[in-house]
């Protein structure tokens, strides 16, 4: 009848709330600054190796000049002296060609995904929500090899021998060849890539915007449409804000897919080609990295390769300021960020 | 009944488990229509409004409605007419049904997916199924029991209706007069004037509220629903609340569901009673609490204000 052992139970230290609590605080607070610390490191790290290729050239890294295809292979076969190592580099055609492929198709991915997002929250019957969001979520886990594999053994040959004309071939012959690789094949198999992953975060947040602001503005006689765009897509920008970064963040640092469908030529398309613009091949710096990785023991080319990482690294970086500084304005009305 | 003891009364209060209160002293009084303990006059709190305002217009009516969640009736056959310029107050304990009336009158019920409807309600003699839902809900408005400003400044949650129903997308400028129009007639207007650009959910609870019927009132409405808007409110911001609901009454015809019997006492020209789902008794806000005709009425009156 009489309970001292459950007493006993209560009282030992594992259930004792506070010190529990304490070395919970404690073994947290170590593991948040071993993550901060291995950042750190990183980004040190990378900087360190990448220096000489920036100090060598400048702000003019950053610009267009000559072929940077050609110039990697200059520092590929530099001298083994280190007095007389080649750094010089103009990265702009890579650097372009990154921003092109990723704002395009961040930009189409977040316009798709908004509305898909809208649709299956609001607008899809209840059978077909069943079926598309468990899709949606296994798109979003699809490893992008794959999405690489199907880009270049369907889309690539397709655009390559369909869409491109002999005259376009013909237009552009002295400066580039069109094959199929392209920045067309590119933009779409990074949209299907990062698009899933959009869907599913925005999704989550729209279902998230509390019931009595969508009952209210249905109460003032706007229709279906005018109150997911109005009220819930609205306070849900914090969330699209994330979805938009991390895509965007995925897209910066996918190499391998692009690699594979986006041509490995260091080349610039020009808008002034017209439609010809897309067809043409384009390097982001991801797959610049990729593509080389095997030239990393030669050391300038190496320190080069690193530079391009450290570009990234800073991307990222800028990324994430970004998002945040987009979402405190929000804040104000209060809308949860 | 007569020359009886009055058998002791069920006190039927929201969320509570029912209690029995001593029954009146029947001594001089035996007329079981007009017991004195249910007299309104007991109750310290004077009504609000004036008399009430001759025999209104029909506005809205239900006929026979009932309105089921999967095959259970929230609503069972309730005829009831809303007329212009007065206010209608539904009573009744808590799940009886007074929310679902109120949200079929604009449509609102069908936002649930296992709701169904009988019985036809009109609007100005027209079936409401006639009419587009976006329209109804234009003339029919809703204030919700929990404040629900949406997350953005004073004044755009007033404009948001104006702006929605505007053909093209006013000016700030264009929208400035009459959302000052509707914060005047919520009774917001001289505590918001100075920051119109203030969020809204930074508001009291009290000037929240104001603040959505302000939202309702700037649709232009006839009708206005009000689900026990005071409910999550303090007192001083109810007093206001319920002076608003009264000078409101003479531009639309207010249906304010209440489980505050005293609030209903004070504010309504009709009351409607609800038990259960079924409309027990309808009338003048003095019938019901003076001399309900019903039982069941007569012992929800009296429990509550025992
Ligand atoms: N969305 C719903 N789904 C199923 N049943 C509901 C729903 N809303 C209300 N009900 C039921 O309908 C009845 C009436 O509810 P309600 O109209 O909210 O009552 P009141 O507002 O008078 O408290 C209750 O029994 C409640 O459980
Ligand atoms: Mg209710």
């Amino acid at each position: 009848m009489s309970a001292p052992p459950l007493t006993k139970f209560a009282r030992s230290p594992r259930r004792s709330g506070e010190s529990q609590d304490r070395r919970t605080e404690l073994v947290l607070g170590v593991l948040a600054c071993g993550v901060l610390a291995l950042v750190a490191g990183m980004v040190i790290f990378v900087f360190a190796k990448a220096w000489p290729s920036f100090s060598h050239n400048g702000l003019k890294w950053f610009g267009p000049g000559g072929d940077v295809g050609a110039q990697l292979q200059a520092i590929f076969n530099s001298p083994a002296d280190p007095a007389n190592y080649v750094y010089l580099l103009r990265a702009w055609p890579l650097i372009y060609a990154t921003i092109l492929v990723t704002a395009s198709s961040v930009a189409l991915a977040l316009a798709f995904a908004v509305l898909s997002a809208i649709f299956i929250v609001e607008f899809a019957p209840n059978r077909l929500r069943r079926i598309l969001e468990p899709t949606v979520r296994l798109l979003a886990a699809v490893p992008s090899v794959i999405y690489g594999l199907i880009g270049v053994l369907v889309l690539v040959p397709l655009v390559g021998n369909h869409l491109i004309t002999r005259a376009q071939k013909e237009s552009v012959i002295f400066v580039v060849q069109l094959t199929g690789n392209s920045l067309l094949v590119a933009v779409i198999v990074l949209t299907i890539m990062i698009t899933p992953i959009m869907i599913a975060i925005i999704v989550d947040a729209l279902r998230s915007v509390p019931n009595g602001w969508k009952e209210g503005a249905a109460a003032l006689g706007v229709n279906r449409w005018r109150v997911m765009w109005t009220i819930v897509v609205r306070s849900a920008r914090p969330a699209i804000i994330a979805a938009a970064v991390l895509a965007t963040a995925r897209a910066l640092g996918e190499a391998i897919m692009l690699a594979m469908v986006a041509g490995s030529v260091a080349f610039s398309p020009n808008p002034l080609d017209g439609p010809t613009f897309f067809l043409e091949p384009i390097q982001p710096l991801a797959s610049t990295i990729v593509i080389n990785a095997e030239g990393l023991t030669v050391v300038p080319f190496g320190q080069t390769l690193y530079a391009f990482a450290a570009v990234l690294l800073v991307s990222a970086a800028g990324l994430s300021l970004c998002g945040y500084a987009a979402k405190q304005p929000l804040k104000r009305y209060g809308i949860r960020a | 009944m007569e020359g009886m003891m009055p058998p002791p009364i069920r006190r039927i209060v929201v969320d509570e488990p029912a209690t029995v209160v001593a029954a009146p002293a029947a001594t001089s009084q035996t007329n079981g229509s007009t017991p004195s303990h249910s007299s309104p006059v007991s109750v310290t709190a004077p009504r609000r409004r004036a008399a009430s305002l001759a025999g209104g217009i029909e506005r809205m009516a239900t006929h026979d409605l009932s309105i089921l969640y999967g095959d259970k009736a929230a609503v069972k056959n309730v005829s009831l007419p809303v007329r212009q310029g007065e206010v209608l107050a539904l009573i009744g304990p808590s799940g009886c049904g007074k929310t679902t009336l109120l949200r079929s009158l604009n449509r609102l019920v069908e936002l649930t997916a296992t709701a169904s409807r009988q019985g036809r309600i009109t609007l100005d003699g027209q079936d409401i199924d006639a009419l587009e839902v976006t329209q109804l809900r234009r003339r029919v408005s809703m204030v919700f029991q929990q404040p629900n400003p949406f997350p953005m400044s004073v004044f755009d949650n007033v404009a948001y209706a104006l702006r929605e129903q505007a053909r093209k997308r006013p000016r700030k400028s264009e929208l400035g007069p009459a959302v000052a129009d509707a914060l005047q007639r919520a009774g917001l207007y001289d505590e918001v004037a100075a920051d119109l650009a203030h969020p809204a959910l930074r508001l009291s609870g009290g000037q929240q509220q104001r603040l959505c019927i302000a939202r309702s009132l700037a649709a232009g409405p006839e009708v206005l629903l009000l689900d026990e808007p005071c409910s999550a409110l303090d007192p001083g911001s109810t007093e206001i609340i319920e002076d608003l609901i009264v000078r409101l009454r003479e531009e639309v015809a207010v249906v304010i569901v209440t489980h505050n019997l005293q609030q209903a006492y004070r504010i309504a020209d009709h009351v409607g009673f609800m038990y259960l789902g079924e409309l027990v008794e309808y009338g003048p806000a003095e019938q019901i609490f003076g001399s309900p005709q019903e039982q069941r009425t007569q012992e929800y009156v009296s429990g509550a204000f025992g």
